[in-house]
């Protein structure tokens, strides 16, 4: 049931909702409803309205006409109502990303018709070729799209970059989805017997079971607060003034700036790898605050890299 | 009266009318508007609220007392005839439906000027950022508009964009830098708005401009100077995870035991070090000589810090 919208707002959707009407020519409130996102009972009040809207002076003749039955309407529509008006700027942009972003995925089935679709519009907004969309193509994205389609469990062989190891697990694939540019898997794990999302481009081997699971619930959508592994702590650290590309990539707090242009900042470590890698590339005039038993967790990662190289 | 039924009314007016109407004849056709001086008030207010939600009510200068006129063209107003088949809008349905941009606006009434189609009961298949900045950005290219911004630790900027890319979870802007002379790209998250837009019309994209192309496709490939051919060792267990990332162009070998050998042109150097390093215990520099000496003693650097030297 939604809140009482704004005028501005209900202006636009009946700006929407009239010509769409005129296109069909009529709709049941179902039809309506699943479209504008509105009960019967908002349905009726806006089409009432529209009923008492036209052109000076007001007369049935110059009334939009509006017929309203049991479960519909029939509807009228008068010369200058009967075209949407042109996509905002807003409007004209998510349709231009959303569109190449799906031709982006690989295999996308309605890839002729999509680009069609997308040159036309292009056409008439007088604009090519301003958004690109890049999306990663890992080497077994198709295998476990193919997995979750058919519902079948599937044994991965999986590179954890946080704890930085391998490890076997069977899975049950539920949604396979790009977030950030990067394609996840969201997946029931047998090991851990809980949801996770797993990187694509981190799966070594895909090995098919041949047994259909029972989907469990959906979650709404996987965000950056389904990505955060359970084994998260804080650490603080003296970041030199040229890591501060650091600050800007990974969520933190800065603690304190100083005067030398170094930094005091607190990360969420999820596990030991990550603060591994974190202090690596911030270099040798960085160093952990605390915890103390993190204290030599640079210098150590470093040592046990340099006996490749020697 | 409820106010959407007056707005309703003076879009129809302002639409239908050959030419432009003064306030006078305006209030004297629309319904719903008070007596006196608050009807101009009120209609102020209509305006404004048109003009928010995209109605583009046009003021244009006339002979006579009011000596302004009000009308909204109709070829500003229309969306033009797509001329979609069938197919082709269910794809754009289909397409709106199944990328979400995370924070931005715009996607379900776009969906509703598209025409009608069946509702598409799709699972969301991508979601990517949609930085406020980008609207702006995207409809000042498409008039060809110069837009100045804040860069972080670089001042202001001045640029003529030839595109938008969205690589690697970033959004990038491409063009060409006023204070450069030259192409140069940008990362929009680090735009500091607000984002001034200039005259439309006031440049051009070259012929054959290929934004994507410009974009440094590694962070090691950036800047100016002479790529140097580095030589990599990575275990098996990050090689789909590199190959991803490097994409299908590097020239990549991999090895019976699944590890790969990379040759990668190296320009710039830290970020070619800070790469390698992510990748931990499995990555080996093998050459050239010096750069895997620049790599090793880094290392040596590391593993003999302090740390927690009073400051």
């Amino acid at each position: 049931m939604s809140p009482q919208l704004a005028a501005g707002d209900r202006l636009r959707r009946l700006l929407a909702m009239i010509p769409w009407l005129a296109e069909r020519g009529s709709a049941t409130f179902d039809e309506i409803g699943q479209r504008f996102g509105m009960t019967e009972a908002e349905i009726v009040r806006e089409l009432e309205l529209v009923a008492m809207c036209g052109l000076p002076p007001y007369t049935p003749d110059r009334l939009i006409e509006v017929l309203l039955h049991d479960d519909g309407v029939e509807a009228r529509i008068p010369d200058y109502f009967r075209r949407p008006m042109r996509l905002t700027p807003a409007e004209g942009f998510a349709v231009l990303a959303a569109g190449r972003a799906l031709l982006a995925v690989p295999g996308t089935e309605s890839g002729g018709a999509l680009d069609r679709a997308l040159r036309k519009l292009e056409g008439a907004l007088g604009d090519h070729g301003s958004v690109e969309i890049e999306l990663d193509a890992p080497v077994h994205l198709a295998a476990v799209r193919q997995a979750a389609e058919r519902r079948e469990r599937i044994e991965i062989d999986y590179y954890s970059a946080s704890r930085d190891e391998m490890t076997t697990r069977a899975v049950d694939p539920h949604q396979v989805l790009s977030l950030e540019g990067h394609w996840y898997v969201e997946a029931y794990c047998h090991r851990v017997e809980d949801r996770r999302l797993f990187r694509v481009d981190r799966i070594r081997e895909v090995r098919p079971s041949g047994d259909i699971f029972t989907p469990g619930p959906v979650p709404d959508r996987p965000g950056p607060a389904f990505r955060s592994s359970p084994d998260t702590r804080a650490v603080t650290i003296r970041v030199p003034p040229d890591g501060t590309w650091v600050v800007e990539t990974y969520p933190n707090e800065v603690l304190e700036e100083h005067d030398d242009g170094s930094r005091t900042v607190r990360f969420a470590v999820g596990g030991q790898a990550w603060l591994e890698r974190l202090l690596l590339r911030l270099g040798p005039e960085a160093w952990v605050v605390e915890p103390e038993a993190d204290r030599t967790a640079g210098a150590d990662a470093a040592r046990r890299i340099l006996a490749r190289y020697r | 009266m409820e106010r959407v039924e007056r707005l309703t009314n003076l879009v129809a007016v302002l639409l239908d009318t050959r030419v432009p109407l003064t306030i006078t004849e305006i209030l004297d056709r629309v319904p719903g508007y008070p007596a006196g001086e608050a009807a101009r008030q009120a209609f102020e207010r209509d305006k404004r609220v048109l003009r928010e939600e995209g109605v583009p009510v046009e003021t244009e200068a006339i002979e006579g007392q009011d000596q302004v006129g009000y009308r909204i063209p109709p070829d500003r107003y229309y969306l033009p005839d797509l001329d979609l088949s069938e197919d082709e809008r269910i794809a754009l349905h289909l397409a709106l439906a199944g990328v979400h941009l995370e924070g931005g606006e715009g996607r379900g009434e776009a969906l509703w000027k598209l025409g009608s189609a069946a509702p598409v009961d799709v699972t969301p298949l991508a979601a990517l950022p949609a930085l406020p900045e980008l609207v702006a950005l995207h409809d000042a290219h498409r008039r060809r508009a110069t837009v100045t911004f804040g860069y972080k630790d670089s001042g202001r900027r001045r640029v003529d964009l030839h595109g938008l890319v969205f690589r690697d979870g970033f959004w990038y802007a491409i063009g060409h830098a006023h204070d450069r002379g030259e192409v140069r790209t940008f990362r929009v998250d680090r735009m500091v708005p607000p984002i001034e837009v200039g005259e439309p019309g006031s440049y051009e994209v070259p012929a054959g401009a290929d934004p994507a192309s410009v974009l440094p496709r590694q962070p090691w490939e950036i800047g100016a100077g002479e790529a140097v051919v580095a030589e990599v060792l990575v275990d098996a267990v990050l090689g789909p995870q590199v190959r991803a990332e490097l994409g299908p162009a590097a020239d990549v070998e991999e090895r019976a035991d699944g590890g790969l050998v990379l040759r990668l042109p190296v320009v710039h150097r830290p970020g070619f070090r800070s790469w390698v390093l992510g990748l931990l215990d499995h990555a080996e520099v093998v050459g050239p000589d010096d750069l895997r000496e620049e790599i090793v003693a880094w290392l040596e650097q590391v593993a003999a810090a302090a740390g927690g030297a009073a400051s």
